[in-house]
């Protein structure tokens, strides 16, 4: 019980800051920025951020995972449910792509300058994040972060993220990291202003 | 064939061959697995090894490129080497030094052995003597050294130190050799190594393609030298006999043909040590030769070029490899001792020996078998106290091994492997031995073995042994 106690203390220790709410006069769209800080972590990157649930439908796109310098390129994505993710490979050496996670699936393993296409499709309680591995090196791993929204951000190496483009309203920014936890906070977007939110997260 | 030999006489050989057999049981080659490429490239072993340290079929690709990735590019070498000259100065060649490269880290790996042992053995007077519940941690530990220095140039070194149970420590350089990699002409024709060296005419059927720990005796530590041919294993014998040499000392080319076809062709010392501070026995040469074609899976250079799918296992390579050798050596000169059954001494040389063999490896999905067989043909010399001929006898034996290595989980494979000898003198029953081997990944480079080895003709020789390697 010795684990939980200590787990519990940690928890109450992180008090989470809501961030003020910042006027930018002109400013096209309303705009949410930040920073996320990964307690205990050598970097800040790979958090994401996004809006719980916004209202609307929205249209699924198609991105590119690359397998370069044996890396999955970009280490984190988000995208929206429903979304066509090409997975590259740029390296003269044949990758593998495979997620134990969810519905599980694996795409075989293919030589340079081919990809294989994956449709997010599946998720039904946002968010749905599938761990990238690759059988062929064991070192490997990205992460997809599939969310309802188009609405989210992704963390750089100093933290900060921004999420262009939120309509006017009240949400709930969540966020999503590969290894630390953070609790959503609520937000009041107000049309021509941006918004600013901070996060600290922890194990 | 002159039969020197009364029964007497073969009854004291037979005997002699069990207890080095005994001698044997346990004797194991040497460990391969260099994690000084896996902080190189920043990967797993697993890149490279099913479980270390067999090979996958990249991992044999990443070798006989000369320990580069196939089409290896700048930015997948993570640790960045230490250049040596600036690339300009290729042109001012021969008025400037041609420029290379170090890595910027000591290219240091180690391997260490724990071993728990339990054997049993068939004395020359019928006894048997049993050994158990030895711990042996460690019993060996190997340092390896290797890499690239620059473009066509890579190297590899290793020193194993054993120590004994009088706490004396037994030095040994398996290896050290030098290589030119693709010096000129298309990419991976031609390798020159240099050195002591696994030779690649055995390629594939040693520690580094098989499961099992323990070496192949029936193959590499035969003794095909006796009054009426060879009779049993070899021991520690000075000079050593050869029967296929798991190191040389010698100069090799070898190169991949058009990515699935393999040529070796090398000169070695022979049978040594000579004498007089002489490494080589005599003043002649070994010669060898191998061609291999593999069908299916990936090329031996890993190129993917021809493959329908890639396996996701990176173990798995279903493909078919084959492979035909040869080894020709000399050992005019080189006396080997012996004593007749009338109490009488002779010498005997094994003047000319010819070994030609087949290799094999079937890959399919998570099984893969191994094979080889070797046809042993030695011209025997023998000569009395004074040097006078007396004899020539003609000896052939047979030797061959085979393996099933199957993976169970990533983790836990298990293999076994029956190998046999059927004796040069015609006149000795054939050795016979089976090999059961579980083997675990505690971690990618920590793994734990449990491997049963039995004498199929005498039961009283056998080993059950609990091993622990790790590689760091
Ligand atoms: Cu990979």
């Amino acid at each position: 019980m010795k684990s939980n106690l200590a787990s519990a203390a940690c928890l109450t220790g992180l008090v989470m800051i809501m961030g003020p709410l910042l006027v930018h006069p002109g400013a096209a769209g309303s705009l949410i920025t930040g920073t996320v800080k990964a307690s205990g972590l050598s970097t800040n990157a790979g958090a994401v951020v996004y809006l719980q649930q916004a209202p609307g439908t929205f249209p699924p796109s198609t991105e590119t995972m690359d397998q370069k310098k044996m890396q999955f390129i970009p280490h984190v994505m988000a995208v929206v449910a429903g979304s066509t993710v090409k997975f590259l490979n740029s390296d003269p050496t044949p990758h593998n792509v495979f997620s134990p996670d969810n519905e599980k699936y694996n795409l075989g393993t293919w030589p340079q300058g081919q990809s294989k296409d994956y449709v997010f499709s599946k998720c039904t309680k946002f968010p749905c994040a599938y761990t990238q591995l690759c059988r062929v090196h064991p070192e490997m791993e990205g992460f997809i972060v599939v969310l309802q929204n188009r609405y989210f951000g992704v963390s750089d190496r100093e933290g900060k993220f921004e999420i262009k483009d939120v309509p006017p309203g009240s949400y709930t920014v969540g966020v999503w990291h590969p290894k630390l936890k953070g609790q959503p906070k609520p937000v009041v977007v107000e049309a021509g202003k941006s918004a600013v939110v901070d996060f600290t997260l922890a194990r | 064939m002159a039969d020197l030999l009364g029964f007497g006489g073969r009854a004291a050989l037979r005997a002699l061959a069990l207890t080095l057999i005994g001698v044997c049981a346990w004797d194991v080659g040497t460990a391969s697995a260099i994690p000084a490429f896996a902080r190189k490239y920043a990967t797993s072993c697993q890149t490279c090894h099913s479980i270390f340290p067999k090979l996958n079929a990249f991992g044999v690709a990443f070798r006989l490129s000369g320990y580069r990735m196939p089409k290896e590019t700048e930015e997948m070498v993570k640790e960045k080497p230490v250049s040596l000259g600036a690339p300009a100065y290729k042109k001012l060649w021969p008025n400037a030094v041609w420029p290379g490269e170090i890595s910027s880290a000591v290219p240091l790996a180690l391997n260490v052995k724990f071993a728990y042992v339990n054997t049993s053995a068939l004395n020359g007077d019928g006894s048997t003597a049993t050994s158990n519940h030895d711990f042996q941690f460690p019993q060996e530990l190997n340092m390896f050294a290797a890499g690239t220095l620059g473009d066509h140039i890579s190297y590899l070194a290793e020193v194993t130190f054993v120590e004994n149970p009088d706490t004396s420590v037994t030095v040994a350089i398996e290896h050290a050799n030098l290589a030119f990699d693709s010096p000129f002409g298309p990419e991976n024709l031609l390798h020159i190594r240099i050195g002591k060296m696994m030779p690649n005419v055995v390629d594939g059927f040693q520690e580094m393609q098989i499961m099992t720990g323990a070496g192949i005796d029936s193959l590499f530590a035969y003794n095909p030298i006796g009054p009426n041919g060879g009779t049993g294993l070899a021991g520690d014998a000075s000079p050593s006999p050869i029967a296929l040499p798991v190191s040389v000392r010698g100069i090799e080319g070898y190169g991949i043909i058009k990515h699935r076809a393999m040529w070796v062709a090398g000169v070695a010392n022979g049978i040594s040590p000579g004498t007089n501070g002489r490494f080589d026995g005599n003043n002649a040469k070994d010669v060898y030769a191998r061609f291999d074609y593999k069908l299916g899976g990936m090329g031996l250079d890993g190129d993917t070029g021809g493959q329908k799918e890639i396996p996701a296992q990176n173990w798995r390579d279903d493909s078919l490899r084959v492979g035909a050798f040869v080894y020709r050596g000399d050992g005019s000169h080189i006396n080997f001792p012996f004593t007749l059954a009338d109490g009488s001494a002779i010498t005997i040389q094994d003047t000319h020996f010819l070994r030609t063999g087949l290799y094999a490896s079937l890959y399919v999905r998570d099984l893969n078998v191994i094979a080889a067989y070797v046809r042993g043909n030695d011209t025997l010399s023998q000569f009395d106290e004074a040097a006078v001929p007396l004899a020539v006898v003609d000896a052939t034996y047979h030797a061959w091994f085979t393996e099933a290595d199957y993976v169970f989980y990533p983790w836990l494979h298990g293999a076994f492997r029956y190998e046999t000898v059927s004796n040069g003198d015609p006149g000795e029953p054939s050795l016979r031995t089976a090999v059961f081997n579980a083997s675990a990944l505690i971690r990618a480079n920590v793994k734990a073995i449990v491997e049963y080895r039995r004498d199929l003709r005498h039961g009283e020789n056998h080993s059950l042994n609990g091993v622990m390697r790790f590689a760091f």
